[in-house]
């Protein structure tokens, strides 16, 4: 455990974590410091001056609390009359130039300059003369919209650009009431991270392109998942409303703070993977090319199965690992090979030292936990003689070609078990629809080898089945996530002393002294 | 504060001549940080074109080796560069204290009538521009004019009408 600390908060005794700065000591323990421009991955700028507090040992009278560490005995002030004061003054001239736009502005509701106006300054306007205009709807380029009239300078998208992805396109230009932000003529925002920005602005100055004026902040549940555009595992919300007569539909991902594996960003592509969770979903299952009822594909599967000389089984490298282990018994009880092919899911060389990697699935790496082979050769080796291909949402039109699919297909019947519409689907005799990962829970192994599990996010008005009930249908033994985890715990050695059902939040390191930690 | 952001862009790249390029070679081991040449490349620019473009910005950038932004954000935070031509005579009157108490006005006043243009103006033959300008640090002399950086103490009208003979 972090070393700890004690101190007083307006004369109250707390006890907070050592080496922290005020604003996420007191954050930790729910004692709010209002501020704007320290963000813990950016560091302390001490530009907004909303964070100032008292320090009762002989200090200047106020001190940021964003770049004052805790220490023993400290005696801070939060609540003193002056402090009140340099708050309101702060709201106020921050308000000044201020559109007030709220009721257009997609940040309502999470808007730091709406909530710390209620909870600070309250005051009506005291400005007679006529408000600095600046420019709005600025494209800045990644899907970036800028409202230079909304902004506060508190120049957080300026410092990411600066420190994070070091591509330095942002700038405050001009100075006292003129001040903006803004981009060099000529050179926009260029680089993969560069919606983070949106998130970082405490106000409705950096919108997405995307997102904008698609729902109000307050509607959306915002429900923690996992994503899955690449092996990295990036840790988010998945933000989703329900219309009313409508379905439930994902509106934006974003990301969520997981120390160990994101820390508070994520990439542009990932973030726009919800896409694919809403769009150009398999909703109807489909037998010989004909619209079917679900039990009609599934009985189809069964014969399928039962009628074959030799069937493959495929599995998705983004299937969960319990799913991965259903799938695996599935094919050992009907004694088929199993193959995880998938070299279409790596795009080689795309990835960065930072969040993004090669490999666009999310799980490959529990292949190797469950021994799957993923190689070509031995999904070659597998298919010699087989007459049936079962796929387990493994879109094998990413790793083959059409003309190689097509060649494949002539002489083995490819039954597609999917979440969305793809060429193979098109091609496959059965189709079966199943629940995506926004459905459906379950864990993931990331490229570090992080075990981490994601809950059931979205629920549509007629939910798919899950991956698990869908094998369970075809005649595979194990009924649940829970039937899985017992089975994974029985038959992986590194997983033998992990509570699959509660993995915590930032995930376990699938390595023995983690485990070991864990389980202690 | 007027808005300086909107840079001008003359299509053909820049490149600082001999001279500067000595200069900045000079100059550029005083400093512990190359970002600390910002501001006196900018003066390089300024000395050699009478203004500073999008395109001298991104030079300078590049010849640093830090970002575009961070020398857009610093010649506009300081208007003392100039951000669009000037006159071949750029004429800068003292508005601050001393020089206003001591009559600026005067001085401002006849330079519009005389050269047909108000302050941050060129004149239309590219010869004379005209702006009023924060403390120059003369106040002993009061008022104080200023011309292509040369300094002109104590001015009035009379002095400014030769002053602006030799000029012409």
């Amino acid at each position: 455990m972090a070393e700890k600390v004690k101190l007083f908060v307006n004369g109250q005794e707390v006890e907070v974590e050592a080496g922290k700065n005020l604003i996420d000591a007191f954050g930790a323990i729910g004692i709010e410091i209002p501020h704007l421009c320290y963000h813990p991955a950016l560091g302390a700028d001490g530009n907004c001056r909303m964070c100032l507090v008292g320090i009762e040992d002989g200090r200047p009278p106020l001190v940021p609390a964003c770049k004052t560490k805790v220490a023993e005995g400290m005696k801070v002030q939060l609540d003193a009359e002056k402090i009140k004061k340099i708050q309101r003054d702060i709201m106020e001239l921050e308000l000044i130039n201020h559109p007030i736009d709220c009721p257009i502005c997609d940040q309502a509701g999470e808007c730091k300059l709406q909530d710390y106006y209620m909870k600070y300054d309250g005051q009506p306007s005291r400005m007679t003369v006529k408000p600095v205009l600046k420019a709005k709807k600025m494209d800045f380029g990644c899907g970036v919209v800028h409202d230079q009239e909304r902004c506060v300078l508190c120049a957080r998208c300026v410092r990411f650009t600066r420190l994070i992805t070091k591509t330095g396109e942002l700038g405050i230009v001009n100075r006292t009431d003129a001040a903006r932000v803004n981009i060099f003529p000529g050179r926009p925002l260029n680089n993969r991270y560069a919606l983070n920005v949106v998130d970082l602005c405490p106000v409705g100055a950096m919108t997405s392109r995307d997102f904008r004026f698609k729902q109000r902040a307050w509607f959306l549940t915002k429900s923690p998942s996992i994503c899955h555009g690449c092996s990295k595992g990036c840790n988010i919300f998945i933000d989703h409303n329900r219309e009313k007569y409508k379905d439930d539909v994902i509106y934006r991902y974003r990301p969520r703070l997981n120390e160990k594996v994101n820390g508070y960003f994520m990439c542009d592509e990932g973030r726009m993977t919800y896409k694919l969770e809403n769009d150009n979903r398999l909703g109807t299952p489909r037998v010989n090319g004909r619209e079917a009822g679900f039990d009609e594909a599934i009985e189809s599967v069964r014969r399928a199965v039962s009628e074959a000389k030799k069937a493959v089984v495929l599995i998705s490298p983004n299937a969960s690992l319990e799913q991965m282990f259903a799938a695996q018994q599935f094919a050992a009880a009907i004694n088929a090979p199993v193959s995880g092919y998938s070299d279409g899911y790596v795009k080689a060389g795309d990835g960065d030292d930072f969040l993004i990697k090669d490999d666009k699935s999310a799980n490959r790496a529990s292949f190797a936990l469950l021994g799957i082979d993923d190689s070509k050769t031995a999904f070659e080796a597998a298919l010699n003689g087989a007459d049936l291909l079962l796929s387990f949402d493994n879109d094998l039109s990413r790793s083959l070609s059409g003309d190689a699919l097509t060649q494949l297909l002539a002489d083995t019947k490819l039954i597609m078990v999917a979440s969305s519409q793809t060429d193979c689907v098109a091609k496959a005799a059965v189709a079966v629809p199943v629940a995506s990962y926004s459905e459906d829970a379950g864990s993931l192994v990331n490229c570090d080898g992080r075990l981490q599990s994601y809950e059931v996010a979205v629920v549509k008005n007629q939910p798919a089945k899950s991956l698990i009930e869908v094998l369970h249908l075809c005649g595979g033994e194990i009924k649940s996530n829970q039937e899985a985890r017992a089975g994974l715990q029985a038959a992986v050695a590194v997983l033998k002393d992990i509570d699959l059902e509660q993995i915590p939040a930032e995930g376990i390191a699938l390595t023995e002294s983690e485990v070991a930690h864990v389980a202690a | 504060m007027s808005d300086r952001s909107q840079l001008i862009e003359t299509g053909k790249p820049f490149i600082f001549d001999a001279q500067r390029d000595a200069e900045f070679e000079r100059l550029v081991k005083r400093y512990p940080t190359r970002e600390s040449m910002i501001l006196p490349s900018l003066w390089l620019v300024q000395e050699q074109e009478g203004w500073i473009s999008a395109e001298a910005m991104a030079y300078i950038a590049d010849r640093i080796g830090t970002f575009p932004s961070m020398v857009y954000e610093a010649a506009t935070f300081y208007t003392m560069y100039n951000l669009q031509p000037k006159g071949k005579y750029h004429i800068c009157v003292c508005r601050t204290l001393s020089c206003y108490l001591l009559g600026k006005q005067e001085i401002v006043d006849y330079l519009k009538q005389e050269l047909g243009i108000k302050p941050g103006e060129v004149s239309a033959d590219g010869q004379f521009s005209l702006e009023e300008v924060e403390c120059l640090g003369h106040c002993g002399s009061a008022p104080v004019v200023q011309v292509n950086g040369e300094f002109y103490e104590d001015m009035n009208v009379a002095k400014l009408k030769e002053l602006l003979a030799t000029l012409k």
